[in-house]
């Protein structure tokens, strides 16, 4: 796969209704480099997405994939389940297609974790 | 303005000590208090356990005294950070988890390892260990600590003036931390030279910002 830096792909971002963002229900288009994470092209279009630790551990950033396909060999806490289930890690993820992500998934997501005891999910939700 | 009146701090009655008004007053200028004292909860678990992994990244910094000195600094002052903010998050009726692998799966930033292989033996396999990528873990976990405490700054400003100012102590050390190993691993890697532009502590761990405002004696 080529992942020149000139390439670029059309990610779609969609606020769900119900999310607590100031953008929700928003849907924006954006250019994003092959080698530029979602995350990071999000936040300088001017849409501040949740994150923290921006090195793909911490989850807050979750979002699920609907459309598209991203590489994510950054993350440094991602499972395969995470991937057959569609979720992706922004922050980390980069797009290798045009892509539509729902973002503020991270309540989901931490259940999902749990679920598959996987952290931080019971971690959190124990508390 | 919030239009939820009921969870104002003046409907805590005289002699209440059920509610803290030192909560409330935070949840009336809108934010969430219990969603605050979780997050720092995380934040503080990537303190100790920076404080926990540091300690192995410096002592594998073999002969490199310069080396081991800068990382002994910003290891004591993760201890610090998490000294520091602990007490709030009791006051904002938390509480550590009393499990400690809870605690470390729970930080909000990846585990500090040092980089290299366990051998045969169940020890680390260090020959293909390089400084460069001792400095560049050191390096990747103080960003994260400043992506941390810059969120904290944001979700606390103009609402929690005390967490704010925690929050903002620590992010001065997180950034000279930053800067520490950006100058260290230039030059070990790059032989560039990239001035931090400050020197070392005047004491190992001196956390001139996270405690010159010291609870006590031992914090
Ligand atoms: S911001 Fe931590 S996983 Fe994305
Ligand atoms: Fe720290
Ligand atoms: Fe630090």
């Amino acid at each position: 796969m080529t992942q020149s830096s000139n390439e670029t792909w059309t990610v779609t971002i969609v606020v769900p209704e119900d999310s607590s963002l100031e953008e929700a229900g928003e849907t924006y288009d954006l250019e994003v480099g092959a080698d530029e994470t979602i995350l990071a092209a999000a936040r300088s279009a001017g849409v501040w997405l949740p994150a923290d630790c921006q090195q793909g551990w911490c989850t807050t950033c979750a979002a699920r994939l609907v459309d598209g396909d991203v590489a994510n060999p950054n993350a440094r806490r991602y499972y395969d389940e995470d991937d057959e289930a569609g979720y992706i890690l922004p922050c980390t993820a980069k797009p290798r297609t045009d892509t539509t992500v729902v973002v503020d998934q991270y309540d989901d997501f931490l259940e999902f974790r749990a679920a598959n005891d996987r952290p931080p999910g019971n971690s959190k939700l124990d508390s | 303005m919030s239009d939820e009146k009921e969870h104002g701090s003046g409907s805590v009655a005289p002699g209440d000590t059920s509610k803290r008004v030192g909560a409330e007053v935070i949840r009336e200028r809108g934010v969430d208090p219990e969603e605050l004292r979780e997050k720092l909860i995380d934040a503080i678990g990537a303190e100790f356990t920076t404080y926990y992994y540091y300690t192995n990244l410096r002592m594998h910094l073999a002969g490199e005294e310069d080396y081991k000195e800068i990382t002994e600094d910003a290891r004591l002052e993760d201890r610090a950070h998490f000294e520091l903010v602990v007490p709030r998050i009791y006051e904002l009726e938390g509480s550590l988890p009393n499990d400690i692998r809870d605690f470390a799966d729970r930080a909000s930033c990846p585990d500090a390892e040092v980089p290299t292989p366990m051998d045969d033996s169940g020890g680390f396999d260090t020959s293909d260990l390089a400084v460069e990528d001792i400095l560049e873990v050191l390096l990747e976990a103080e960003r994260c600590a400043i992506r941390t405490w810059s969120e904290i700054c944001d979700m606390t400003r103009g609402a929690d003036p005390r967490t704010y100012d925690m929050a903002q102590r620590i992010l001065n050390e997180e950034m000279d931390h930053e800067a520490w190993f950006i100058e260290l691993l230039s030059k070990e890697r790059d032989d560039e030279i990239n001035p931090a532009g400050h020197f070392a502590r005047g004491e190992p761990g001196d956390a001139p910002y996270s405690t010159n405002n010291r609870f006590n004696d031992s914090a």
